[in-house]
């Protein structure tokens, strides 16, 4: 059975190339229907990989009670010590806790484009490059604490204007000069940072909006849990890093991610029927040398699988075109969206499911054609012009 | 139209492919429709920006905020070249679970005049003032929430506490509105009068957002700058804005809605273009013969011509009408598929959509019966009766 199969397949695809055309409908069908796929969820993808990287598991964040994001979270300087002097949490080289009273704040940008947009203007105290060892100068200097300095992201620098070593930030408080560009690889590298407590002296704040500690190992994030959700003077959630971002990158990206599954979806359908077409006439033009084989004793079922190889050979060619031609063009490629800066992807994970919607898309489109091919009576076909 | 029986026949030939590659030209077409329609809706909204319009929000900081005084509308008010200003104060919230998130916005006695545009009757206005607890909703989100006039809806809001400390707010549908297209997400408005006061005192006197109309649109970007350097070294900065200047009519968070509508539009009218191209050089080749027997009793270039693209553009400009006619009913279940507040315009399936689209059905039609006349025009007579080709 097997070799019959290999045998019908493999004449099947020699004659391959005198169907060429017709074979490109598929090709090209596929490719489109994946291409144009996989260049949406590029968005969605490249997002949810900066949200992730932020995401470090031996971290822990503390919100206040009913925060979904960090913008609107708010810890009060009462609460700041008791959180960091719970337990579970890492010691500095100076017996201190690894625990950062951190700020959130939007502000207003100009996109390189001339848009207006929004990013984030992050706070670190004294403890933030402790628990944030990732963020590293790249050009000019760390800000100073106290002082009214700012360091920019790698990406915000490259995506919005105004974001040079020596620019001013307008703040309530005055003008803050921009003296250090930093990178940590994850969504922080579109955001600008100060000293969170000077900050708060410019917003005229008072309140901090998190808590980001570093936890002393993986396991002790109960421990820590437990100290503060049973502590009555504080009104808090706290949960994992990692568990965090994976959370809010879901909530924010299911849109995009939605949107590009619609119109891949969409443009799939198109291409079944155009693959349906394909194997359809496919069939009708081979009916003598399917007949002749069937004559010679090949079985009904080796044929009908060797239609529906054809039309899988064909869609995953077209699959493998439509998320290369994708990955030339967006993979790595620096975007914004809604106040994130991030790198577009177009990942193995993405490429397989691509693969995977074309292989999907053959079967609906070859199973069809090949009941017909393997149910055509031999005498009517062989007869047939 | 001489030519048609000969044409019907030919396409109905093979009904299967016929009916195939009608098919996948609806599909393409739906999505044409719906993308070239979203961008029709952001070339409506720009277009119906008002340049005299003005928004103001603080220029740091979120909703999370308790907003900004209201003092700073009335000092906004008394600027010159300023006609209207409204106050404007925000509850977000959700109902019964997070899952299901809501935005009320709380609209002063003013506003009336600032959003004169919004199909809101004066009736409604008033009946809005009478009853301190009234919303009204937009079309969309009735449905969404399953109300009717005379409903009260509940919501909670975290951002946004009652005097009591309670965070459970009970309000009463007044009204239904159409929905405006460039409300993405509806709209559910109700009065900042109210919210205010049942707020704790120490919260009350914030404002979110202030909208005002300028006595001149043409003075209205100076006056938006003015706005923002009266207050640049107050402790609210603000961010200000016309409704012309934010609405740029192609972008989305950041994104350029048009270059990826167009390169979704055009992916799909390459998929279609490769499949009739395809049905048609098979039609004609299948049938070369009869073509030369057209040819040897008298029929000209010219004639075959027609026919071939005649039978080409049956299958494009159908399947392009049956696709559009898709797209324009499914536009209204786009947005409802979206998670809430992601923002997405309804595409408007418009007359103008409607002639792109049939303009790309025609070339479809026309560059995939290009190869097949070029070779029936050439064609040697005697040696395509004679079945050699």
């Amino acid at each position: 059975m097997l070799r019959q199969i290999f045998i019908v397949s493999a004449l099947n695809f020699k004659s391959l190339t005198s169907r060429f055309w017709q074979s490109m409908v598929i090709v090209v069908g596929l490719a489109a229907t994946i291409g144009v796929m996989l260049s949406m969820l590029s968005l969605s993808a490249g997002m949810q990989q900066a949200y992730f990287n932020a995401g470090d598991p031996g971290r822990a964040i503390v919100v206040s009670k009913g925060a979904d994001n960090e913008n609107q979270s708010n810890i009060t300087r009462a609460m700041a010590p008791l959180i960091a002097d719970a337990p579970g949490i890492a010691k500095d080289k100076d017996g201190k806790p690894l625990a950062d009273r951190g700020l959130n704040v939007g502000v207003p940008v100009l996109r390189k484009d001339g848009s207006k947009g929004q990013t984030t203007m992050r706070g670190l105290a004294d403890k933030g490059l402790g628990v944030r060892p990732e963020l590293h100068i790249v050009a000019g200097r760390m800000f100073q604490p106290g002082k009214r300095e700012m360091i920019v992201g790698v990406g915000a620098q490259t995506m919005y204007q105004h974001m040079q070593i020596g620019d001013k930030v307008i703040l309530p408080d005055g003008e803050w000069p921009i003296v250090g560009v930093f990178a940590t690889g994850d969504l922080l590298d579109g955001q600008l940072v100060g000293d969170t407590e000077t900050l708060l002296a410019a917003m005229h704040k008072t309140v901090y909006s998190t808590m980001l500690v570093r936890l002393a190992s993986k396991d002790s994030l109960d421990t820590f849990k437990k100290a503060l959700t049973t502590n009555p003077a504080l009104s808090v959630t706290v949960e994992r890093h990692s568990d965090w971002y994976k959370r809010v990158a879901n909530q924010n990206t299911f849109g995009l991610a939605l949107l590009g599954y619609i119109v891949g979806a969409v443009m799939a359908i198109g291409a079944l029927f155009g693959c349906l077409n394909t194997m359809y006439s496919a069939v009708s033009t081979r009916g003598r040398e399917i007949a002749t084989l069937r004559a010679l004793g090949y079985g009904a079922f080796p044929v009908a699988v060797s239609v529906i190889l054809e039309a899988v050979l064909l869609s995953a060619t077209g699959a493998v075109i439509g998320a290369g031609l994708a990955w030339v063009l967006y993979d790595g490629k620096q975007d914004v969206f809604g106040g994130m800066v991030f790198h577009l992807s177009v990942s193995r994970a993405q490429f397989e499911l691509g693969v995977i919607w074309a292989i999907a898309v053959a079967l609906l489109g070859g199973i069809l054609p090949s009941i017909r091919a393997a149910r055509r009576p031999v005498v009517e076909a062989l007869r047939a012009t | 139209m001489k030519y048609l029986p000969l044409v019907w026949t030919a396409v109905m030939r093979t009904p299967m492919r016929t009916i195939l590659t009608l098919l996948s030209v609806t599909v393409a077409f739906t999505l044409f429709g719906l993308m070239i329609g979203l961008n029709a809706t952001f070339d409506l909204v720009a277009d119906r920006a008002r340049a005299d319009r003005i928004f103001t929000e603080p220029r740091f900081g979120g909703i999370a905020d308790n907003g900004m005084p209201i003092a700073i509308a009335r000092k906004i008010a008394a600027m010159p070249g300023v006609k209207v200003v409204t106050a404007v104060n925000f509850v977000p919230g959700y109902v019964q679970d997070p899952k299901h998130p809501v935005f009320l916005v709380m609209l002063d006695g003013n506003a009336e005049k600032v959003v004169e545009d919004w199909p809101i009757s004066p009736q409604v206005w008033s009946a809005l003032r009478n009853d301190r607890t009234g919303i009204v909703m937009s079309k969309s989100q009735a449905q969404r929430w399953h109300k009717k006039v005379g409903d009260t809806f509940t919501m909670i809001s975290k951002a946004v506490r009652r005097a009591d400390g309670q965070n459970s707010w009970t309000f009463k549908l007044i009204a239904i509105g159409d929905d405006i297209a460039e409300q993405t997400n509806g709209y559910v408005f109700g009065n900042y009068d109210y919210i205010d006061k049942a707020k704790p005192v120490a919260d009350q006197g914030k404002v979110n957002e202030i909208d005002l109309l300028a006595n001149d649109p043409a003075t209205a970007p100076e006056l938006a700058q003015r706005i923002d350097r009266a207050f640049a070294n107050s402790a609210t900065p603000l961010q200000t804005t016309t409704d012309k200047m934010a609405r740029s009519g192609k972008d989305f968070g950041g994104l350029d809605v048009k270059a990826i509508t167009h390169g979704i539009a055009l992916a799909g009218m390459f998929m279609v273009l490769f499949l009739t191209g395809n049905g048609i050089a098979e039609s004609v080749r299948e049938r070369f013969a009869e073509f030369a027997t057209l040819k040897t009793i008298g029929f000209s270039d010219r004639s075959v011509t027609v026919m071939v693209v005649l039978e080409a553009a049956l299958p494009c400009v159908l399947g392009g009408a049956l696709g559009v006619g898709i797209a324009a009913l499914l536009a209204r279940q786009l947005p409802g598929l979206m998670p809430p507040g992601f923002g997405l315009p309804l595409p408007t399936v418009s007359p103008l959509v409607m002639v792109w689209a049939a303009v790309s059905a025609f070339a479809v039609a026309l560059l995939s019966a290009a190869l097949p006349i070029l070779r029936l025009t050439r064609m040697d007579i005697a040696t395509a009766l004679s079945g050699r080709t």
